[in-house]
């Protein structure tokens, strides 16, 4: 065997370090390279095969990259972690409360899953506003962020259009937004293409909906097994509610303009 | 005054890389092969344990990284040494006599000396 796949491998590897927090890849990284490099040779002289090796040493190092970055947002972030634990908890306490004095009817796994969104929304904020210097980029990372909650949230508990599995489309509207913002690492350039890009798949569902609805696959639209009464929203509404999350989405796209015009992160 | 050990039990990662930097300093690689070699192939890590381990054990104290050489058994790359320091080897000592001691107490109990994974 060449060394060529030895050496594709290596890359693949070196790549794969990348995702590492970054003081840990630039105390490790080298040393790390260098150990696949020793294992894949020893391995290779050995006469075994290399692909189910290679396969469980990226699954094991990917183990240890969920591990660091875990640890190290956990480091960094204590207070803010606190922060948003209280926050939280505080928001959480409506529900609870009304629940308690005022005969709401909220499940008890619905605690726990909201509070991991909220949770969640919060420590996206913390992590991704922080890589820009500008206010602006700040409001934009929290428009972002609030309106996919909101949207999450309106979803979950009506949906927009109609109850049927349709409105799972709404998925893919935040990930949109994610992966345009992994590819764009977060820089404010890419993320308010990332955030025109939201603003267009947001508006793409009810149109796409609308293309159901004619094809005559309101089962789709429709849950049959809903408990509530069916709910039959109109067309203009439903454009309407989607427009608005759009116009939130080019807000922040707008604001992420101005701070890669401004010159900041 | 005796250094209060305050680091174990340690993890079955750190306990085998403690043991295998007992002798000598040895580079990412070395570690790995003497720790498979001394559990006779019954502990494998990978890159990210055996690295993750060693972060932690900088941080806590227990080796220290020395420069960087060529190992002359390998490729002329020159590579980060780890090396046990004195609280690695205390804590080392302290994690094995808590192991004499399970071990005592397993023979109290006439628990048959086999049933360990490997010799201990």
């Amino acid at each position: 065997m060449t060394s060529e796949p030895l050496e594709r491998y290596r890359n693949w590897y070196a790549t794969l370090l990348r995702l590492y927090p970054k003081p840990y890849r630039e105390r490790f990284g080298e040393g790390m390279e260098q150990t696949f490099n020793d294992l894949l040779h020893e391995r290779r002289n050995s006469g075994h095969g290399l692909s189910l090796f290679v396969l469980w040493m990226f699954a094991e190092t990917l183990a240890g990259i969920l591990r660091e970055n875990e640890r190290s947002i956990v480091m960094q972030n204590n207070k803010s972690l606190i922060r948003i634990a209280l926050v939280t908890g505080c928001i959480l306490l409506v529900p609870l409360l009304g629940n308690l004095f005022m005969g709401w009817n909220w499940p008890p796994f619905a605690f726990p899953l909201w509070g991991a969104l909220l949770f969640g929304t919060g420590l996206t904020y913390e992590l991704v506003a922080r890589k820009g210097g500008t206010t602006a980029y700040r409001f934009a990372v929290g428009i972002a962020c609030t309106t996919g909650f909101v949207l999450v949230f309106i979803n979950a508990a009506a949906g927009i259009i109609g109850d049927g599995p349709v409105n799972l489309m709404y998925l893919g509207v935040l990930a949109v937004g994610f992966v345009g913002a992994l590819i764009a690492r977060f820089q404010p350039r890419g993320m308010a293409l990332a955030l025109f890009a939201t603003a267009l798949a947001q508006m793409l569902v009810p149109v796409i909906a609308l293309a159901i609805w004619k094809a005559g696959w309101q089962a789709l639209l429709i849950d049959p097994n809903s408990p509530h009464p069916p709910f039959h929203p109109g067309i203009a509404p439903v454009f309407g509610l989607n427009a608005v999350f759009a116009v939130l989405f080019v807000g922040s796209a707008l604001l992420f303009r101005h701070a890669s015009a401004t010159g900041s992160k | 005054m005796a250094q209060k050990i305050t680091h174990t039990p340690l993890t079955p990662a750190v306990l085998h890389i403690l043991l295998a930097l007992s002798t000598e300093a040895r580079h990412g690689y070395g570690i790995m092969k003497q720790v498979e070699a001394e559990s006779q192939g019954k502990v494998k890590m990978g890159p990210g344990t055996l690295y993750g381990s060693l972060g932690r054990m900088i941080e806590a104290g227990l080796i220290r990284e020395s420069d960087k050489k060529v190992d002359p058994e390998m490729d002329d790359e020159r590579r980060i040494y780890y090396k046990i320091t004195g609280l690695g080897r205390a804590a080392l000592e302290a994690e094995l006599e808590r192991y004499r001691k399970v071990v005592a107490v397993a023979k109290r109990k006439q628990l048959a000396s086999n049933s360990f994974a490997y010799d201990i």
